[in-house]
C-alpha cells in the first residue's frame, strides 16, 4: 500500500508510461521525444495554451495592451496558472510563463550554447562545481534543438568551438547592430550576428519573422521559436495527452521509493490522480523544488529527491543589466527583431585581474515605439513629462540602441527557494519563498560589464549613455535548485537528471544547472532535456517502476 | 462595454494630459490630439481595466489645478499616476497624425532575409573577429584558448 493518501482523490485515468509535469522547453522536449518512440505519455500542465489572438504588433493598442495580456510577472497577473510566491527577501522577482510553451513564449529567444569552460567552473576557476558532462557531450543535443527550433545564427563565431552551423541565417543587423559592430572592430572587441530562436525563413512550424520587434509580448506572425509551436503538434500528433489547468499538487511516492505519479486538480477543484512508470518533472526552477518539498511524507520528511539537502537550494536567477545609448542618426530601433542583433562575448570568460570571476554575455536589442520612450524602464527616472516631453521622447524614440547583459552569478545555499509557512495557492499549496541576494562577486562582475558597455555605445558614436536602473523585475533565468552531480552526497539528480534517491523520477528543468553560466539558459535547458530524455528511452527495459 | 465619461470628466482629464503632454516643438497637446476624446475611447475599447481607476482619479482632480494634482500623484500617489502614465501616452500615440509626426510607422511588417550580400557580410565587418582567432577556453587545453585554425 502506498504510503501516502490521496484525499479521497479518484484514479480514474490510465497509467501512463511516462508523467510529465509542465509543458514548458524542457517538458515539451520530452513529450516531444517519448511521443515519437510509442510511449504512452500524459503531461499535465496548470496553465494554458497561450492566447494569440491577445498578440496585437500589428494593432495601435500594441503598446497598451502588451503589458496586461504578456505580463512577464506571475505575481502581478496571477493569472489561473499562476500560483503565489512571496519574494520579499530576494533582490530580484522571479519571471515566468505558466503554460504550454513556458518561459519561451514570452522570451527574447537570444538562443545560446554555453561554452566550453563553462562545465569546468570549479577546475578551471576555482569556484562553484564542474558539470557532471562537458561541451562535447551536450553538442550532438545542441545541435538537434538547433534545428528544431529553428535558430538563425552565422556560423564560425570564434567564441565557440567550431560545429555544423545555424539552421537558418541571421537576422540583419541593423543600422545599430552595425554601428556598434564597426566600433568593437576599433575596440578590438569580439561580436558576431546574435543568434536567435526566430525563423528567419519560414520552417515546418515557423512563419519567417516580420521584424514587429515585439517578440517579448506575444509574436503575432508566429515566427519565433516557442515549444508551443516547435514541439507540441509533433507531441499531441504522436498520441501525448496533454491536459491544461492541470495543478500538481503533490508526487506521490510508494513505499519502496519510487515514485508512483502525482496528485493533481482541475480548475473546478477535482481532484484526480495519475499513475507512471516514471515521472519527469520539467516545472522549472522556483515550481520544480516547490513540488518536491511540497510531496514531503513522514518518511520523506525533508521533501522528496531531498537526501542531499539541496532542493530549493542554490537558486541561481542572472543579475541582468540594461546599458542604452541615445544616437543622433536615426536607428529605427523599434524594429525587430528582439532578439539580438549582435552579441558579444569580449568579456564572458574569466579574467582575475578584474576582480572577479566569471563573465556574462551581452545582447544588443531594439528599445520598443513610442509609449515605451516615456517608461522609467530603461530610460531612468530623468523627468520626461511635461515642458521637455516632446524633446525627449525625439531623443529616444528610433535612436536608442541597448545592450542586455546577463550577468552569471555563482551557486550559494543561502540562495534558495523554500515554501512558504502559511501563503498557499488556490489549490492549497504552499507557495514558494524566494531569498536571494546578489553576492560581491556579482556586484563587482555588474558594476565592469557596465562599465565597458558604456565604452561600447559611447564608441559607437552615442552622445549619452544610461546605465538603467536597478529594477527587481528581471529574474528570466531560473536555475540551480535540484543540481546535478556525480556525489548523492551533494547532488539531486545524475548527469541524465534522474534522482539519486527515486529511481523512476527524473528533472529536466534549469533547476539542474550546477552553475548558471552567463548566456541565455533556454537552449542549454532543451538540451539536457533531450539527452536525458534519450537516455530514458535507451534505458527503458531497465527502467523501476513504483510497485 | 466601457464605462461612460461625461464632459466634465474629459475636461479634467484633458488638463491633466497636457500638464504631461504640452504642445512644443511643433506636436501638439495631449487634448488637441484628442486624448480625452476618441483616443480615450479607443483606449478603454482595449483597456476597459483603466476605467475604474481613471474615474477615481479624476473625481480626486475635480476643482483642483493639474500641475498640483500631477505633482501630488507622482510623489505620493504612484498607482493613481502610473494610470495617466499608461494611459495619457497610450492615447496620444494611438492618433495616426500624432505618429506621423514623431515618424513613427507602428510595428510594422519587413522583409527579414535580405538582398545579397546581407549586411554582416559588407565592409569586411566579420574579418577582424575571424583574425583574432577563438576567444573562449578549452578545458582539453588546460583552459588556454585554441590555437587559430
Amino acid at each position: 500500500m502506498a504510503e501516502q493518501q490521496t484525499n479521497g482523490a479518484t484514479d480514474h485515468s490510465a497509467h501512463a508510461d511516462v508523467l510529465i509535469i509542465g509543458a514548458g522547453a524542457s517538458g515539451s522536449v520530452a513529450a516531444k521525444r517519448l511521443g515519437e518512440e510509442g510511449f504512452r505519455v500524459v503531461c499535465l500542465e496548470q496553465g494554458d495554451w497561450p492566447d494569440y489572438e491577445k498578440a496585437r504588433a500589428d494593432k495601435p493598442d500594441y503598446e497598451l495592451t502588451q503589458g496586461r495580456d504578456w505580463n512577464w510577472n506571475p505575481i502581478t497577473r496571477m493569472w489561473p496558472g499562476d500560483y503565489p510566491i512571496d519574494e520579499s527577501e530576494s533582490d530580484i522577482t522571479p519571471l515566468m510563463f505558466n503554460g504550454v510553451g513556458g518561459g519561451s513564449v514570452m522570451y527574447a529567444a537570444h538562443w545560446h550554447r554555453s561554452m566550453p569552460s563553462d562545465f569546468r567552473v570549479r577546475t578551471l576557476d576555482g569556484v562553484g562545481d564542474d558539470w557532471p558532462l562537458s561541451y562535447e557531450d551536450l553538442r550532438p543535443f545542441y545541435e538537434r534543438l538547433e534545428n528544431d527550433m529553428g535558430v538563425s545564427g552565422l556560423d564560425g563565431d570564434p567564441a565557440f568551438p567550431p560545429g555544423p552551423g545555424w539552421p537558418l541565417p541571421p537576422s540583419p543587423l541593423g543600422v545599430a547592430g552595425k554601428r556598434v559592430a564597426r566600433a568593437h572592430n576599433e575596440l578590438g572587441w569580439h561580436w558576431w550576428p546574435g543568434p536567435n530562436a526566430i525563423a528567419t525563413r519560414a520552417t515546418k512550424h515557423l512563419k519567417a519573422c516580420a521584424r514587429r520587434g515585439t517578440c517579448l509580448w506575444g509574436c503575432n506572425e508566429k515566427a519565433k521559436g516557442t515549444f508551443d509551436l516547435t514541439h507540441w503538434p509533433d507531441a499531441l500528433e504522436h498520441g501525448v495527452e496533454l491536459r491544461t489547468g492541470a495543478r500538481v499538487r503533490r508526487l506521490l511516492v510508494a513505499d519502496d521509493g519510487k515514485i508512483r505519479g502525482a496528485e493533481y486538480v482541475d480548475r473546478q477543484g477535482r481532484e484526480f490522480v495519475q499513475t507512471a512508470d516514471v515521472t519527469v518533472l520539467a516545472a522549472n526552477g522556483v515550481g520544480t523544488p516547490r513540488l518536491l518539498l511540497a510531496s514531503a511524507t513522514d518518511r520523506w520528511r525533508e521533501g522528496l529527491a531531498n537526501s542531499s539537502g539541496l532542493v530549493g537550494k542554490r537558486l541561481m536567477m542572472h543579475p541582468f543589466s540594461t546599458v542604452v545609448g541615445l544616437f543622433d542618426d536615426d536607428l529605427r530601433s523599434w524594429e525587430g527583431p528582439w532578439g539580438q542583433s549582435i552579441h558579444s562575448l569580449e568579456f564572458y570568460e574569466t579574467d582575475a585581474s578584474r576582480g572577479f570571476v566569471r563573465g556574462a554575455k551581452w545582447g544588443l536589442q531594439p528599445s520598443g515605439g513610442p509609449v515605451s520612450m516615456t517608461r522609467t524602464y530603461p530610460f531612468g527616472d530623468n523627468p520626461i513629462w511635461g515642458e521637455h516631453f516632446h524633446e525627449n521622447v525625439r531623443k529616444r524614440l528610433g535612436r536608442s540602441a541597448m545592450w542586455g547583459i546577463i550577468a552569471e552569478d555563482l551557486p550559494d545555499e543561502r540562495n534558495s527557494v523554500t515554501l512558504h509557512p502559511t501563503l498557499t495557492d488556490a489549490s492549497g499549496v504552499p507557495a514558494p519563498r524566494i531569498r536571494y541576494r546578489a553576492d560581491e562577486n556579482s556586484n563587482r562582475l555588474v558594476a565592469y560589464h557596465q562599465a565597458r558597455a558604456v565604452e561600447s555605445l559611447e564608441a559607437a558614436g552615442a552622445y549619452e549613455v544610461v546605465v538603467a536602473p536597478f529594477i527587481r523585475q528581471t529574474g528570466w533565468h531560473l536555475l540551480g535548485t535540484a543540481v546535478m552531480g556525480t556525489d548523492p552526497r551533494r547532488a539531486v539528480v545524475n548527469a541524465f537528471g534522474r534522482s539519486f534517491d527515486h529511481p523512476n523520477l527524473y528533472i529536466f528543468d534549469g533547476s539542474i544547472f550546477p552553475t548558471s553560466t552567463g548566456m541565455n539558459p533556454t537552449g542549454t535547458i532543451a538540451a539536457m532535456a533531450l539527452r536525458g530524455t534519450e537516455q530514458l528511452i535507451a534505458d527503458r527495459r531497465n527502467q523501476a517502476a513504483a510497485r | 462595454m466601457t464605462m461612460a465619461f461625461d464632459e466634465q470628466s474629459r475636461a479634467i482629464l484633458a488638463g491633466l494630459a497636457d500638464a504631461l503632454i504640452p504642445a512644443a516643438d511643433g506636436m501638439p497637446s495631449a487634448s488637441e490630439a484628442g486624448v480625452a476624446g476618441t483616443w480615450l475611447d479607443a483606449v478603454l475599447e482595449s483597456r476597459p481595466d483603466l476605467a475604474p481607476p481613471l474615474a477615481a482619479l479624476i473625481g480626486k482632480a475635480r476643482g483642483r489645478e493639474p500641475g498640483a494634482v500631477i505633482a501630488e500623484f507622482q510623489s505620493s500617489d504612484p498607482g493613481a499616476f502610473g494610470v495617466l502614465a499608461e494611459l495619457v501616452p497610450g492615447a496620444y500615440y494611438m492618433n495616426p497624425d500624432v505618429r506621423a509626426l514623431v515618424g513613427y510607422p507602428g510595428q510594422v511588417g519587413l522583409d527579414v532575409d535580405l538582398a545579397w550580400p546581407p549586411d554582416w557580410l559588407t565592409e569586411g565587418l566579420l574579418d577582424p573577429v575571424i583574425e583574432r582567432g577563438p576567444i573562449y577556453r578549452d578545458p582539453e587545453l588546460g583552459g588556454a584558448r585554441p590555437p587559430r585554425p
